[in-house]
């Protein structure tokens, strides 16, 4: 037994990983062939017959992933931006301007203790931040980032969209009560106030496109923006993107309308008695719904993936590489080096004093630069996904852009505006807005 | 000898009737109240809590407790609990000499220092009965002018930051900063200056103060502005402050207001202007009044102050004769017997300091008047109907520091 102990303190931590990592990976490896060489066919066959539900499980399990860099780059990019608005510095200490710094801070919420306080309710306190951030990342299983890029084309997309995104306020409003804790139960109550009155107008406004396209399938209302700029339902429906911009600003509790969390009033609104990872659910949640709500609005509205406008002419940027043959490893090893040389010529020629190992490294830097360049401008103008992608995310962003900085300025709206709002302002101007396009249809037929 | 029943501990505090599994009724009974504010708790209607804000909450202006007690979203009633940051100043006076007890009037209202010494120094002046010189005076003015407008700025920043939001109070200390550092040039502390002395000041204006000086007027009026975009025009802002904690004159008097709380309803009293101290008389400014008397009056009058004190600044600047800043005294002061009041206008109101001596070297009695204290007794009126979040915007607009208020 001393043995085996002290050739386990003489490991270094590597060694010790693998002299854990070996065994499992060697067993787990064999049963599982194993398990694949006796029951392959059965589990092939299963697979075959219910295609639909393991893409969906697939899906579901990818955007559950994606959520996760999405929200990091979302806080830090709130981080910075309304610092750079506050004229501060922000976060630089962990990474290139400090891009790393939300996902320390991630990991800092993973490694708080997990704090239940003596007086709630646990079963409820505990399901709640699971039931919030399901709710918001389940709902972007419906997006349609490119033709080819969506997780789910349901019919009912837009209504699949509303229907779950609306669970989230289950969530919040188990969160403000379980809480034991006043100021939570007046968060919650506040966010269920608001998202119902929000969610009227939100619906509502929609009608107008579904009307104008005859689907509530997100896939098909992009495909009815095609053209140039002046097709997108910003332009035909600007009531209703008006209408529906300020809801999903209500909806996600972005200020102006964050009561919800409304610090100098009700501290922390609903989180207030959440520590440590479940209030990062919280947290992440709300980040992951802007991004939501802003792709929503970006394939509503502003066209999904089209383009602004429609090149008349088509760039083809025909790469054969099988032509080349036996040329093709050769170009693949020597074009990195020529290219470095050649990039570094200039630098070691017209630069004197720096050395030859520097411009060497400026040529690979320079070099790398300009292939992934090349290699992205031939992404974008040969694979479709790529461009629509690119125009999806582009949009995308500049409305989360739009809404830190609303953050950045405004002050929040009181409870009573906001709730006199919605039903006296929004409501009737989304009515309003499917009168006036019903009518439109019944007159041009 | 009879067998003792153990009544279950109550789970919560919150209400009386809650109910208590395995007890033999199926509600406790209430209990007799046994303070005023036990009976309130108890005697609570349906709907109705209490909400307890502080010490500990993120907008209470320092260490201010407020019970409100609120049906759903709106106050019915609230209470300040004072008293977490006393330090008994007044009572450490009596036990200093007079040069000590400036400094421990200093930190009362820390964001606008200088005042709280210019009172106290103002009423020991008059119980010596000397001649601050006109250097001296002047000095004075240009500093309290200075610190005023760090205070709005501030002022400025937390009516925002208290309204929901981010920006403003960044942007409006630096204002603060710049006039704060500038004030460290000149007496070598950024927010407990002990600048005044009886008789003048510590130390004449050196270069570093006044090139400071020089470099943010030539921009200040600019700057000033620019913050004020952000809020003025801003129509959230506006309509959440409009018609909100609404003060009447009248009422405003009987309640003792001073400052620019009073001037926003209307009330034109001005202690530079109709109590004229140090060279106020001999400079030219307007004293900004509103009468609507609501949380957006009360913010506008301290803005035009601002504009008003950059007035007096630069009129200062220009007029500042040369001479000695201290005038000759006895290191050691003992005032005849007798009783002096000093006051000055400061940002948030008439801050004086009634000094009684008994011809030794320590004050006899020192009573320190802080229109703070004053303004926080409107906080109840003022915010009862309304809703929670306007009980923030409301102790934003009145602008009290509880280190003043608890002295």
């Amino acid at each position: 037994m001393s043995g085996l102990t002290t050739t386990w303190a003489r490991l270094t931590p590597a060694g010790r990983a693998l002299a854990v990592l070996l065994p499992i990976v060697v067993i787990g490896g064999a049963g599982t062939t194993a398990l694949l060489v006796a029951f392959g066919g059965a589990i092939g066959a299963t697979i075959g017959a219910n295609i639909p539900i393991v893409r969906f499980l697939a899906a579901s399990v990818i955007t559950f992933l994606i959520t996760v860099p999405t929200a990091f780059l979302l806080i830090y990019m709130e981080m910075k931006i309304i610092a750079l608005m506050n004229l501060r510095i922000g976060p630089d200490r962990v990474g290139p301007f400090g891009a790393v710094m939300s996902v320390v801070h991630g990991l800092k919420v993973l490694m708080k203790e997990d704090y239940t306080p003596p007086s709630v309710d646990v079963p409820v306190f505990t399901l709640a931040p699971v039931v919030v951030y399901t709710a918001s990342f389940m709902t972007l299983l419906v997006i349609p980032f490119a033709p080819a890029l969506t997780s789910m084309n349901l019919e009912l997309g837009l209504l699949y969209f509303f229907a779950v995104g609306g669970f989230g306020v289950v969530g919040l409003m188990m969160a403000g009560w379980s809480s034991f804790n006043k100021y939570s139960l007046l968060g919650g109550i506040r966010a269920a106030a608001q998202a119902i009155s929000y969610e009227i107008p939100l619906t509502l406004s929609v009608v107008g496109i579904v009307i104008l396209t005859g689907s509530l399938s997100l896939t098909a209302i992009v495909a009815a923006q095609s053209g140039s700029f002046l097709d997108w339902f910003i332009f035909r429906q600007p009531l209703a993107a008006i209408i529906f911009f300020i809801a999903i600003t209500a909806e996600s509790n972005r200020t102006p309308f964050d009561n919800t969390e409304a610090d100098q009033e009700i501290v922390a609104g609903f989180a207030t008695e959440y520590s440590g990872m479940r209030f990062g659910f919280f947290f992440f949640a709300e980040y992951v719904n802007v991004f939501i709500v802003s792709a929503l609005f970006s394939a509503v509205f502003l066209g999904g993936s089209h383009a602004p406008i429609n090149l008349p002419f088509h760039p083809e940027i025909n790469v054969d590489l099988g032509t080349l043959g036996i040329g093709l490893p050769l170009l693949a090893g020597l074009a990195p080096v020529v290219g470095t040389i050649l990039c570094a010529a200039p630098i070691w020629l017209f630069a004197p004093r720096v050395r030859t190992w520097q411009a060497l490294l400026g040529g690979f830097l320079i070099f790398g630069g300009l292939s992934t360049a090349a290699i992205g401008v031939w992404a974008v103008a040969m694979l479709p996904p790529v461009a629509d992608l690119l125009f999806f995310l582009l949009k995308t962003f500049t409305l989360v852009f739009i809404f830190v900085w609303m953050r950045g300025t405004l002050p929040r709206a009181r409870i009573d505006q906001l709730m006199g709002f919605a039903w006296k302002w929004l409501l009737p101007a989304s009515l309003l807005n499917i009168f006036a396009t019903a009518i439109a249809v019944l007159i041009t037929g | 000898m009879t067998t003792e029943t153990t009544r279950p501990t109550r789970p919560s505090l919150d209400d009386p009737r809650v109910a208590i599994p395995g007890s033999s009724s199926w509600y406790e009974p209430a209990p007799t109240p046994q303070t005023e504010r036990q009976a309130e708790f108890l005697n609570l209607r349906d709907g109705e809590m209490f909400i307890n804000m502080g010490p500990q909450h993120p907008s209470t202006h320092g260490v201010l407790r407020i019970i409100v007690k609120v049906n759903g979203e709106q106050v019915i009633d609230l209470d300040p609990v004072l008293g977490y940051l006393h330090r008994g100043v007044e009572k450490l006076c009596e036990n200093a000499d007079y040069h000590q007890a400036i400094c421990y009037t200093d930190p009362l209202e820390y964001v606008s220092s200088l005042f709280c010494e210019a009172a106290p120094v103002a009423a020991f002046e008059k119980l010596m009965d000397v001649e601050v010189p006109r250097r001296a005076q002047y000095i004075r003015v240009l500093t309290m002018e200075l610190n005023r407008i760090a205070s709005h700025t501030l002022f400025q920043g937390w009516m925002a930051l208290d309204l929901g939001g981010l920006t403003p109070i960044l942007w409006s200390f630096i204002e603060r900063d710049e006039i704060v550092d500038m004030l460290a040039a000149l007496t070598g502390q950024k927010l407990l200056y002990n600048y005044y002395r009886i008789g003048g000041v510590n130390g004449d204006l050196n270069h570093e103060f006044m090139s400071r000086l020089g470099a943010w007027m030539s921009r200040a009026a600019k700057h000033i502005d620019s913050n004020l975009g952000l809020m003025n025009e801003n129509e959230l802002f506006v309509r959440r402050t409009r018609d909100l904690g609404t003060l009447d004159a009248a009422t405003a008097l009987r309640m003792g207001v001073t400052g620019p709380n009073l001037r926003a309803s209307g009330v034109p009293f001005d202690l530079r202007r109709d109590r004229p101290y140090l060279v106020y008389p001999e400079l030219e400014f307007d004293v900004p009044t509103r009468t609507e008397g609501d949380a957006l009056a009360r913010y506008l009058v301290r803005i035009e102050e601002i504009k008003q004190s950059i007035r007096i600044i630069d009129q200062v600047l220009h007029e500042m004769p040369d001479g000695p800043v201290m005038a000759k005294l006895p290191r050691l002061i003992r005032p005849r017997p007798g009783r002096a009041f000093g006051a000055v206008e400061g940002p948030r109101g008439v801050y004086g300091v009634y000094a009684i001596s008994d011809g030794t070297d320590q004050p006899f009695r020192m009573r320190i008047h802080d229109p703070s204290f004053v303004h926080l007794q409107l906080v109840g009126p003022l915010t009862r109907g309304n809703l929670i979040a306007d009980t923030m915007a409301v102790m934003a607009s009145l602008d009290p520091v509880m280190g003043g208020v608890d002295k």
